[in-house]
């Protein structure tokens, strides 16, 4: 009789067993198919697949080449497979495929698993993620350019004393625009010549900045445009420019590329990120991902010297007026066609939330703070740092973030983008004057919103201004 | 046998659709459909990166075809390919084939070495190239500076070399495939050709200009041929090189019509574009046709 | 006295030749550098660290032979890229081969279908393939095709066929029918005297144009891109997934890419004596 009991008992506890490991997994044994921008930035779907496995998701990364995101993308979309279930991709495109019906509203699953939107910051939450008052998408990586310089260099007491000579002021990181073309001329010297107490082993460059199509290469000249009041268009999307503050702020960049690398024409976000981190250029504009790199001792020559800052700007009223753009950034979202949607929306939530933090203070990725919680945790950034400078650093990061200044998010923007960045090239190779140039694109501006409907774009662009004011963006 | 030969015979005309009416049938329905769209849809103006419906325009895109400044832009850069390839690469591919045309050891291998080129994956070739005409890290630039032949050039970034760039990829490439085809023309011509003008007592040099250009013609004809094909429709190298920068610099037709069909969505544009190109296309087939084929089996 | 002047002159002659001899040799080896060198550079590539790749200056030899950029390439995607090739490109080389020996035959043999059939498959040949992508994403849209292998055989047969058929249709031509009229005399069918009579003797031009279409469908890069998502993956397109803008993966892209290319190498070293002939023999004429 006992050996039967204890055989019902045994089975019992195995059948036991069996349910509390089923109920482990959320999920039913889904694959989940995640596209990502390719690089450091699709690692983390890679490091937390086994996690995702215990649950019941397994994780098929699929990836594109960073300038080509919005084609793979849109190709899918129109094709309308349900290929890919969560989706990494630039907020630039948000008002696109949102209007387009290409993304699946979150509202129904952030009830069910909270993504903490709250601890968002203010400017991410509400450029990023929401349109039509409907959330699409969970922030991945917050960008606000910086402005990075090398401390070793500002705080040399004899590259002072020669700087006051010959500019009578204080040597200090440009605070205005037209200090930065000084400085950069400044430390712009030859190969033998001193720089620090050094002799130069090869050509040292003030300044650097990136030129390439298709990299957000136009964030490098809204800098200025933005501080002097610039704006893409008026109420009536008439293109603004070509108005004297865009016309200043390209000749701006004319005017410094003496002090710049002689390649810097064909610099994307590797060539900007070495030229800063091997010791090339004395300054820069950069994404945050930038002082995570140049203080990992595997991949930079500068650590412990990367020094950063707010964007430069201009004194008005007595005042000085900055704006950082905030080129870029990533979002996770949901297809619209996925046929496992709650799950993609897990897996998103997750890296949105969870994993975060890590994946957000790693040099291993280029991935960037975005949360309240993430700036009031410089111990997490002092991987390679002390934390007194990750202090610095996210402190810098949030000053920008105050005075930043938004991407173009409407539909067709990555048409307006290319354009703009065309004939911004035309200035910088001096085929066209800065004028001439933006003229031009003006010009190609008001030919693309004519033929994707001048009406309907007027309504979108009024709905982003509102956001933008609501954002605390927009004065 | 005997017996098998009282199978009829199947007459000339029978044998001939038998034989070749499956596969034609198959091209032609490959064919129709696409044309059919394409030109179709040309007479649209149909974006896809607004929720709005297509809309019938009559001619208007043909219209803005002419008038747009990047498509002649790309027509230039196309046909300055075109022009500076073939030239280059025939005069090359000649001298190659020349000095392949002689005894001596180790034949093959050279051939077999000039032949790789060809086979390599075109995305390769354009990684490859993007890797060796870095400007800083590069070996290309880093040659050139140790030979003191300059300072390096800015290959893919500066906007007047950049289509040059693509030139000299293009010309590594296939040449070697000219100097297969030039080296099967001079191996075919025949011995005694060359001895009874060295009897008639011809230089080097006469025999050269009146008896082996003329009867290389017919290669020549080939390699302008598939050339002028191959680099009309050139996409891979430049697409992963350039991406058609800087700016314009090197945005070629094939280039140009992507970028409107899957980067900007303008599906009845693009349409236009195509039907341009087969127009342009079926001209430069006409005029090969007859002024090279005549003397064919035709 | 003559005789020795002529002794001379013969010396010097043959002196001469032999240098001339060597300075060619000397700018032929030139040349084979220049072409070899972007190759030589993939495969050091494929053995240097990533660091390796942007150091100063550029590193010429390999430091060491380790496969790890392979092994990586492979899980990067590197491994479901050549079975994907693997499979479109056999199975297209394979259609296309049937299809363009009978239709090559009909109209070099017969002249089926008359100049207008031959312009006709002349004039495709000329197309740009780009002009294709649009019309057929959306047909293959509507038939739900996209990312399947169908939708890449069946778009590679549209640019595969023409030249196929036109370079069998050259070499054809080129064979007098009196060879085929005496197999018919001796009592074969059609079909065989084809078969055993005519294709042998068509054989370097099939080579040819199969190791082409093969090489071709093995390398496209465009339609894959287009119609391909995620079940099908050839090795183009999942090379270019090696590209982030933020971060190339240079060393496994030279690994992949060096292993992309061995199937050609492997058919040029094999198929080299069919190559230069089978390029020519007859496609002449059209």
């Amino acid at each position: 009789m006992k050996k039967r009991y204890l055989i019902i008992l045994i089975v019992l506890g195995l059948l036991l067993l069996t349910t509390i490991e089923a109920q482990k997994k959320l999920f039913p044994d889904v694959t989940i198919t995640a596209f990502c921008d390719a690089g450091h930035n699709a690692l983390p779907f890679e490091w937390y697949a086994p996690e995702f496995e215990k649950v019941g998701i397994k994780i098929k990364l699929i990836t594109a080449p960073f300038a080509n995101v919005y084609e793979k993308l849109k190709t899918e979309f129109v094709a309308g497979t349900g290929a890919y279930d969560v989706i990494v991709f630039f907020p630039l495109y948000l008002g696109e495929f949102a209007g387009m019906g290409y993304l699946k509203p979150l509202d129904e699953y952030a009830k069910k698993y909270n993504p903490r939107m709250d601890d968002v910051a203010k400017a991410f939450a509400k450029l990023y993620c929401y349109y039509g008052g409907k959330l699409y998408t969970l922030p991945y990586d917050g960008d606000v350019l910086s402005l990075y310089y090398r401390k070793d260099l500002f705080n040399n007491p004899e590259e002072k004393a020669k700087f006051k000579a010959l500019y009578k002021r204080e040597l200090r990181p440009p605070v205005t625009w037209d200090e930065l073309i000084d400085v950069a001329k400044f430390f712009t010297r030859k190969k033998g010549e001193k720089l620090a107490g050094k002799v130069l082993t090869e050509d040292f460059y003030g300044y650097a900045f990136i030129a390439q199509r298709g990299s957000f290469a136009y964030a490098w000249w809204l800098a200025e445009f933005a501080s002097r009041g610039g704006r893409y268009f008026d109420e009536n999307m008439k293109p603004m420019i070509n108005s004297p503050a865009g016309v200043t702020a390209l000749q701006r960049i004319v005017d410094v590329m003496p002090y710049c690398p002689p390649d810097v024409l064909s610099y994307g976000y590797e060539e900007l990120k070495d030229a800063l981190i091997l010791g090339r250029i004395a300054m820069c504009l950069q994404w945050p991902c930038n002082w995570k790199k140049g203080n990992d001792p595997a991949q930079s020559k500068i650590v412990g010297n990367v020094g950063i800052t707010h964007v430069p700007g201009i004194i008005k009223d007595g005042k000085l007026v900055f704006r950082a753009p905030m080129p870029c950034g990533r979002v996770l979202a949901v297809s619209a066609a996925s046929r496992n949607p709650e799950a993609a929306y897990y897996v998103a939530k997750v890296l949105s939330y969870d994993k975060s933090l890590a994946d957000v203070s790693t040099p291993k990725t280029g991935l960037d703070p975005f949360r309240i919680s993430h700036f009031n945790n410089p111990k997490a950034f002092a991987e390679f740092a002390p934390e007194s400078e990750a202090k610095e650093y996210l402190s810098a990061l949030r000053k920008n973030l105050t005075y930043g200044y938004p991407d173009l998010n409407l539909p067709g923007s990555a048409e307006y983008i290319d354009v703009l960045e065309i004939y911004l090239g035309k200035a910088y190779t001096k085929e066209m004057t800065p004028k001439a140039a933006l003229d031009a694109a003006a010009a190609e501006w008001e030919k693309i919103t004519e033929r994707l409907g001048r009406a309907n774009q007027i309504k979108i662009y009024k709905d982003l201004l509102q956001s933008w004011k609501e954002a605390g963006i927009l004065e | 046998m005997k017996e098998e030969s009282l199978n009829v015979i199947v007459g000339k005309k029978r044998f001939a659709r038998w034989m070749a009416l499956p596969p034609v049938l198959i091209l032609v329905a490959l064919v129709v459909g696409p044309l059919g769209f394409l030109l179709y849809s040309s007479f649209f103006d149909w974006t896809l990166t607004i929720p709005a419906p297509p809309k019938f325009v009559w001619f208007k895109n043909y219209v803005e075809v002419f008038k747009d400044i990047r498509f002649w832009n790309a027509l230039k850069n196309t046909v300055l390919l075109m022009i500076l390839g073939i030239i280059t690469q025939s005069i090359l591919g000649l001298i190659l084939a020349l000095l392949l045309n002689r005894e001596f050891k180790l034949k093959k291998v050279a051939i077999t070495i000039l032949a790789l080129p060809i086979m390599i994956t075109p995305v390769v070739i354009g990684f490859n190239w993007r890797i060796i005409y870095h400007e800083h890290f590069g070996p290309l630039n880093y040659i050139i500076r140790l030979l003191r032949l300059g300072s390096g050039a800015s290959w893919i970034a500066d906007p007047k070399l950049a289509l040059i760039s693509i030139f000299i990829v293009d010309t590594w490439q296939w040449t070697p495939f000219v100097t297969l085809i030039l080296l099967a023309g001079l191996q075919s011509i025949p011995r005694q050709v060359y001895e009874a003008s060295n009897v008639d007592g011809a230089t080097s040099w006469q025999i050269f200009r009146r008896v082996t250009l003329p009867l290389l013609r017919p290669m020549f004809v080939l390699v302008v041929l598939f050339r002028t094909i191959w680099i009309f429709k050139i996409f891979d190298p430049v697409f992963i090189l350039t991406g058609g920068g800087p700016g314009t610099a090197t945005e070629t037709l094939s280039l140009y019509t992507y970028i409107n069909g899957f980067k900007l969505w303008r599906i009845g544009y693009t349409s236009t574009l195509a039907v341009f190109q087969l127009i342009i296309m079926n001209i430069v087939a006409t005029i090969f046709v007859r002024k090279f084929m005549r003397r064919g089996s035709k | 006295m003559t005789n020795e002047k002529a002794y001379e002159e013969f010396k010097r002659r043959i002196r001469r030749e032999k240098i001339i001899h060597w300075l060619q040799n000397l700018l032929l080896l030139f040349f084979i550098i220049v072409f070899a060198f972007p190759i030589y550079w993939i495969f050091i590539g494929a053995f240097k660290q990533k660091g390796e790749f942007f150091h100063y200056p550029p590193i010429f030899f390999v430091n060491h032979f380790d496969f790890e950029n392979f092994q990586r390439s492979f899980e990067l995607g590197g491994a479901k890229g050549v079975r994907d090739s693997l499979i479109v490109a056999s199975l297209n080389a394979l259609f296309v081969l049937i299809l363009a020996l009978f239709a090559g035959y009909g109209i070099g043999r017969f002249k089926y279908g008359g100049p207008n059939l031959s312009f006709f498959v002349l004039s495709l040949l000329f197309a740009p393939p780009i002009i294709a992508v649009m019309p057929l994403f959306v047909i293959f849209k509507n038939l739900h095709l996209i990312d399947t292998y169908i939708a890449l055989i069946v778009s590679y047969l549209l640019i595969n066929l023409p030249f196929a058929t036109w370079l069998i249709k050259g070499f054809v031509e080129d064979l007098p029918e009196e060879i085929e009229s005496a197999a018919l005399v001796d009592g074969y069918t059609r079909f065989r005297a084809f078969w055993k009579v005519t294709f042998p003797l068509i054989l370097p031009g099939v080579v040819v144009a199969t190791l082409f279409v093969f090489v071709f469908a093995w390398n496209e890069f465009l339609f894959a891109l287009i119609f391909t998502r995620s079940s099908v993956r050839t090795l183009p397109v999942v090379l270019t997934e090696l590209i982030g803008g933020h971060g190339i993966q240079w060393g496994e892209l030279s690994a992949l890419s060096l292993v992309a290319t061995i199937p050609s190498i492997l058919l040029v070293i094999f198929f080299q004596r069919y190559l230069v002939r089978g390029l020519t023999f007859g496609a002449i004429k059209g």
